[in-house]
């Protein structure tokens, strides 16, 4: 069960290194769950590019006598691995109260997020050898991908610019979205190549900040300041495609096989669904990952995501908080919680009508780590 | 439409000691798989086993992206990224000299060159429509 949420502020926010986020998310997290730091006997700890959160933590927070404590790393899919691995402790009785956090802060001031996000390239080696043949970055290569998909099924650019579309009409609503002024097909179209077939719009935004989750049982939760949010189903799949001969690179994710698990586990139905938070670093990821996930028949994303299904008021509730292309960027943070907003009902202007089941997406590497989350309202929903 | 510059180390020294003579080459076990360059093991066999093998240097188009820097100062400038299939097997991601993106189709031929940053740098493969 997720019983607390703690979410610093997002975006611009200057001044403070990944380690006060994540300490700030998680002491914001336990104040939401009606809890104390030192009830907190489990600590799992993830990062971003610029690093800076670390097992280290348990020492910033005064935690003491913790009984999990770990540092993970599978890219955007770690926001999910965690709450999988906090949901194994707590039912096994390893930990009764686990954090789980992410914090991050690439962003500074006087300074473009592709300076922090593009330094990366080594300068001998086989990394050096990449980027010295121009493969610099994810941008690149999950370009990449979206053009197998392009060719091989015809998607378009204006498909993907349905995708953006919809997230910002979401992000309208939503009082935490760094970007929330409506946009057309035609701003889409009129946006700067940033590597074809992406445009600007296309990309995610870049964040500071830090986002927390706490876990723990049931019995615990029942007793704590919020609704409590189940875990019903979760699953993970890393298909090992990157930077290697595979046929199914760019064409189908890890969501494919961890999907229909994750949904297994929590006995339900894709039709059962009724909120859908997918990792979005890109518009095609999402796309890609409607396919997998069973919404529309492979190849049929572009089409899908044009039908007028998409944004609010559509027949798909889909990153209703306008994730990370127009929300706030914190990996798979941003979709996890959103999705505990919306399975709590409390999403104010944005909020689902029907919030019984909310499916959760993390992804990672480049479409090469894939966690799925099935939460529910109620434990026994669907 | 430029390489950059990168050095060797103690894993690339063979390589880039064959693309200096232009060749290309890939990891090849003994039960003939080829892997690519910087595999330790073999894809197919799990072998470490591996011996460095020449390309034949053909390739064929397995997709591309058209990625746009921003210099300090001038335009935007284009180049064309690819993953290729060598004729071998292994794909291979670098970029495509001197082609026409809106010109390009899946399955196109392609053959592999050599291009160096500057005369101390390595020289680093790139495709070119065959």
């Amino acid at each position: 069960v997720i019983a607390g949420l703690g979410m610093t502020d997002l975006g611009k926010v200057y001044g403070r290194t990944p380690g006060d986020f994540a300490a700030d998310a998680v002491r914001r997290a336990a104040g939401d769950a009606g809890l104390q730091l030192a009830d907190i006997d489990g600590l799992l700890t993830s990062s971003g590019v610029t690093g800076g959160v670390s097992v280290d933590l348990q020492r910033d927070l005064g935690l003491t006598d913790l009984r999990l404590l770990s540092h993970m790393q599978s890219y955007g899919s770690t926001a999910g691995a965690m709450v999988q691995v906090a949901s194994l402790a707590v039912m096994s009785g390893t930990a009764s109260v686990v954090a789980c956090v992410f914090a991050d802060s690439p962003l500074q001031p006087e300074r473009g997020a592709g300076a922090v996000y593009g330094t990366r390239r080594a300068p001998a080696g086989w990394w050096g050898l990449l980027g010295a043949s121009g493969v610099i970055g994810a941008n690149p290569m999950y370009a990449l991908a979206a053009r197998r998909h392009m060719e091989r099924y015809g998607t378009t650019t204006e498909q993907f610019g349905h995708i953006a579309m919809a997230q910002r009409s979401w992000a309208a609503l939503n009082p935490a979205a760094q970007l929330r002024e409506p946009i057309t097909l035609a701003d889409h179209q009129a946006s700067r190549w940033i590597a074809d077939p992406f445009r600007l719009l296309d990309c995610c935004l870049v964040s500071n900040g830090g986002i927390a989750v706490i876990v723990t049982t049931a019995e615990r939760a029942a007793g704590l300041s919020q609704p409590p949010v189940h875990v019903l189903g979760w699953a993970q799949s890393h298909p090992g495609q990157y930077l290697r001969r595979h046929p199914d690179f760019g064409l189908v994710t890890g969501a494919a096989t961890a999907g229909p698990a994750a949904l297994e586990m929590a006995g339900v139905a894709l039709a059962d669904v009724d909120v859908v938070e997918l990792y979005d670093c890109y518009t095609y990821t999402v796309l890609v990952t409607l396919e997998d996930y069973g919404f529309c028949p492979k190849g049929e994303g572009g089409p899908y995501a044009a039908s007028g299904v998409l944004g609010p008021g559509g027949k798909l509730l889909l990153n209703t908080g306008g994730g990370q292309l127009s929300g706030y960027y914190m990996w798979g943070m941003t979709p996890l919680s959103e999705a505990v907003i919306q399975a709590r009902g409390h999403g104010g202007e944005r909020q689902a009508a029907a919030h019984d089941v909310v499916l959760v997406s993390g992804n990672g590497g480049v479409l090469d780590h894939h966690a799925t989350l099935v939460l529910a309202s109620e434990a026994g929903a669907a | 439409m430029t390489v950059g510059p990168v050095a060797r180390d103690a894993a690339t020294a063979e390589f880039f000691d064959a693309t200096a003579a232009g060749k290309f080459e890939l990891r090849r076990c003994p039960a003939g798989h080829f892997s690519e360059p910087p595999a330790a093991q073999c894809t197919t066999c799990a072998s470490t086993s591996l011996h460095w093998e020449a390309a034949s240097g053909g390739a064929t188009l397995v997709s591309w992206a058209v990625a746009w820097s921003r210099p300090a100062t001038g335009e935007p400038q284009p180049t064309v990224l690819v993953i290729a299939e060598l004729d071998e097997g292994p794909w291979w991601w670098s970029q495509l000299a001197d082609a026409d993106p809106a010109n390009l189709a899946v399955g196109q031929r392609l053959r592999i060159e050599f291009r160096r940053a500057g005369p101390e740098h390595e020289a680093v493969p790139v495709f070119a429509l065959a």
